[in-house]
């Protein structure tokens, strides 16, 4: 930082007439994040708790349908997704100290990370397909033993279908951020978009860190 | 830490500056080795609870294990990456609330739907028996309630 001119850095960048200093509105953006947030979760929360309440009602078909999900790929998209909340986070830390060509490519390994997880995902969903495995009226796998494993399925790609639609619009953000950094809009005086996009992505891998034990390793 | 609103737009930045407050914003840049840290606690996490589910400790412990694990996953991408652990506490209260409400959202609901067709004998809409609310078996009936109590049973 010492050798780039304060001037340099992000040309376009200035802070609002009605804040009273830089970090002010840095600040109110970040909060402003982790509002939007806290509606994420309680969206989120009401696919948990009809989780939860399914589970109790329909506890023995819930323990036997979960053994169809493969816990192997549902371990691997774990690790991938928090791969890709590693790079995210240095992605964020190179905006910080000014390393455009690391910004770029620590975002270009996200989504790398994001695509790998929809990958291993569809290759889950179409066997789910194949097998019959399908919500409610549309569940034909026969064999169980139990009365109601169409319900975890309902359960089962509501909550990874809502979340995998969230891994597709965090693609889109960070390519966004991706392209506006190739631009060199971001410096350590202006990242908060990077920041922004960065405290979702997080969330979107914190919401698996839920659904991966509940959904394939307990049931 | 000053007041100077004056020097927002036309100060100059003042090199070495690092304190907050001055016109520009000075990133808390995490070390490396932080980042890498997390990211080794997070797969020992995720192996352990991979690991753990596979040994049969019965349904109730094998949750809440999972959920603990999962809880000290969450906690530990929401100190590092997201960096709350250098932010304002005021964004750790924001996301603690929301846990709070999630909590109070679930608990309440499953108050509803574990208790459904649980309760014994309901007269009009209160259980007969409050003194025992699970027993389906109603209590004697004293001589004096006996009416109002046959008068519900034929509604049903």
């Amino acid at each position: 930082m010492a050798t780039t001119e304060p001037e340099a850095l992000s040309p376009d960048f200035h802070v609002g007439h009605h804040w009273d200093k830089a970090d002010t509105q840095f600040d109110a953006g970040r909060m402003g994040i982790w509002i939007f947030l806290v509606t994420e979760i309680l969206f989120f929360g009401g696919l948990f708790c009809a989780f939860f309440i399914f589970q109790s009602w329909y506890f023995d078909s819930f323990v036997e349908a979960h053994n169809q999900l493969d816990w192997r790929l549902g371990g691997l998209n774990t690790i991938v997704l928090i791969t890709s909340s590693l790079t995210m986070a240095l992605a964020v830390r190179a905006a910080q100290t000014n390393d455009r060509k690391r910004t770029i490519q620590m975002l270009a390994i996200t989504i790398a990370c994001a695509a790998a997880f929809l990958v291993i995902k569809y290759t889950e969903y179409h066997h789910k397909i194949e097998e019959g495995l399908l919500p409610g009226a549309n569940f034909t796998a026969v064999g169980f033993h139990s009365a109601n494993p169409k319900v975890f399925f309902s359960i089962y790609f509501m909550m990874t279908g809502i979340h995998g639609l969230h891994v597709v619009i965090g693609m889109g953000l960070i390519m966004w951020i991706l392209l506006r950094a190739a631009k060199g809009e971001f410096s350590s005086r202006y990242y908060a978009p990077v920041e922004g996009v960065g405290l979702y992505w997080h969330l979107v891998d914190l919401v698996w860190i839920y659904l991966f034990p509940l959904l394939y390793l307990v049931g | 830490m000053s007041d100077d609103h004056g020097s927002v737009s036309g100060g100059t930045p003042h090199p070495g500056d690092h304190a907050h407050g001055g016109p520009d914003h000075v990133p808390h840049v995490t070390p490396l080795p932080i980042y890498f840290k997390t990211f080794g606690a997070l797969v020992f996490l995720t192996l352990l609870t991979i690991g753990v589910s596979r040994v049969n400790l019965g349904h109730a412990t094998n949750l809440a294990i999972a959920i603990i694990i999962a809880t000290t996953k969450a906690a530990t991408v929401a100190a590092m990456f997201m960096h709350l652990y250098a932010d304002h506490r005021f964004h750790t209260a924001i996301f603690a609330s929301s846990l709070v409400f999630l909590l109070v959202f679930v608990s309440f609901t499953m108050f509803d739907t574990e208790f459904r067709g649980k309760f014994g004998a309901i007269d009009g809409t209160r259980v007969t028996n409050i003194q025992d609310p699970f027993n389906k078996i109603p209590p004697p009936a004293p001589s004096a309630s006996a009416a109002p109590a046959a008068g519900a049973a034929e509604k049903k």
